[in-house]
């Protein structure tokens, strides 16, 4: 009894590893192939089947919309240093600091904007049905990010908002 | 064949016997207490378990049941691991193109 459990055990051991080794070894491959780093738009072509003239239009938008988007962010980060700053080694907030607020939070408006502006283009760029997709997925994904902070906050101990 | 025993001088012997071995009275649930102490050391059951493992050892050995088994984890393994690559490998290019429009300053 004893010298079968221990073979059923060895078996169950080399099954095990057999399952593994295969789905590791399936998984890897299948993201190896699947996966194209240099190419930031492959997404879009697997996920929304696009076709080579509609990959072309979609890439020049993209393009042009990189320069601006980088420069944003660089204004963006000036505009982060900026605050940082006035409000370095002070204890209140100045009138001076809250207006380099205002205008940082300005300038992120204007950036989400100018994002919102390039996936409706994107979107244009698409199949109707595929553009409507793509275009909830991008706000969902992109605006998404700060429904989940404020609920985070607001699920937080002592930060219930609007309420007593 | 042996013919019944006719002899009333031996039906009075064998009566004077049992007279003389009194059998004792057996303590009330003598026989529900045998049942019971069989049960517990069921050596029947002991062997048929190791013969229920060993025949399935003899049969997971076969040759014919291991290649069908292994070949059957090595496909379930594989189907499984290209659905969980293909997700995977979807997720890392949406966040890609994400991280590309949208940087985290801009959100």
């Amino acid at each position: 009894m004893r010298r079968s459990l221990i073979i059923l055990s060895g078996v169950l051991a080399v099954a095990g590893a057999v399952f593994a080794g295969s789905f590791f070894l399936s998984q890897r491959i299948c993201v190896t192939r699947m996966t194209n780093p240099a190419d930031n738009l492959d997404w879009l072509r697997q996920e929304f089947h696009l076709s080579d003239a509609e990959m072309a239009r979609v890439r020049k938008l993209h393009d042009g919309y990189l320069p601006k988007c980088g420069e944003m962010c660089a204004r963006i980060d000036a505009k982060k240093q900026t605050v940082k700053d006035w409000l370095a080694g002070g204890t209140n907030v100045t009138a001076d600091a809250e207006k380099k607020v205002f205008e940082l939070g300005e300038l992120r408006a204007q950036c989400q904007l100018q994002m919102l502006r390039h996936f409706v283009e994107v979107s244009q760029a698409m199949p109707p049905e595929q553009g409507r997709r793509y275009l909830a997925q991008m706000q969902r994904l992109t605006l998404g990010f700060h429904e989940q902070v404020e609920e985070s906050m607001s699920d937080h101990a002592g930060h219930a908002h609007g309420k007593n | 064949m042996k013919e019944p025993n006719s002899n009333p001088e031996d039906a009075k012997l064998g009566s004077l016997l049992r007279e003389s071995r009194p059998s004792p009275s057996l303590p009330p649930r003598f026989y529900e207490g045998v049942w019971r102490r069989m049960e517990r050391a069921e050596p029947g059951r002991t062997a048929d378990s190791s013969g229920w493992l060993d025949a399935l050892v003899v049969r997971v050995l076969r040759p014919k049941f291991a290649t069908a088994v292994a070949v059957t984890l090595v496909l379930a393994g594989a189907v499984l691991g290209m659905q969980q690559g293909t997700q995977a490998a979807r997720r890392g290019a949406q966040a890609r193109y994400v991280a590309a429009v949208a940087p985290d300053a801009a959100r």
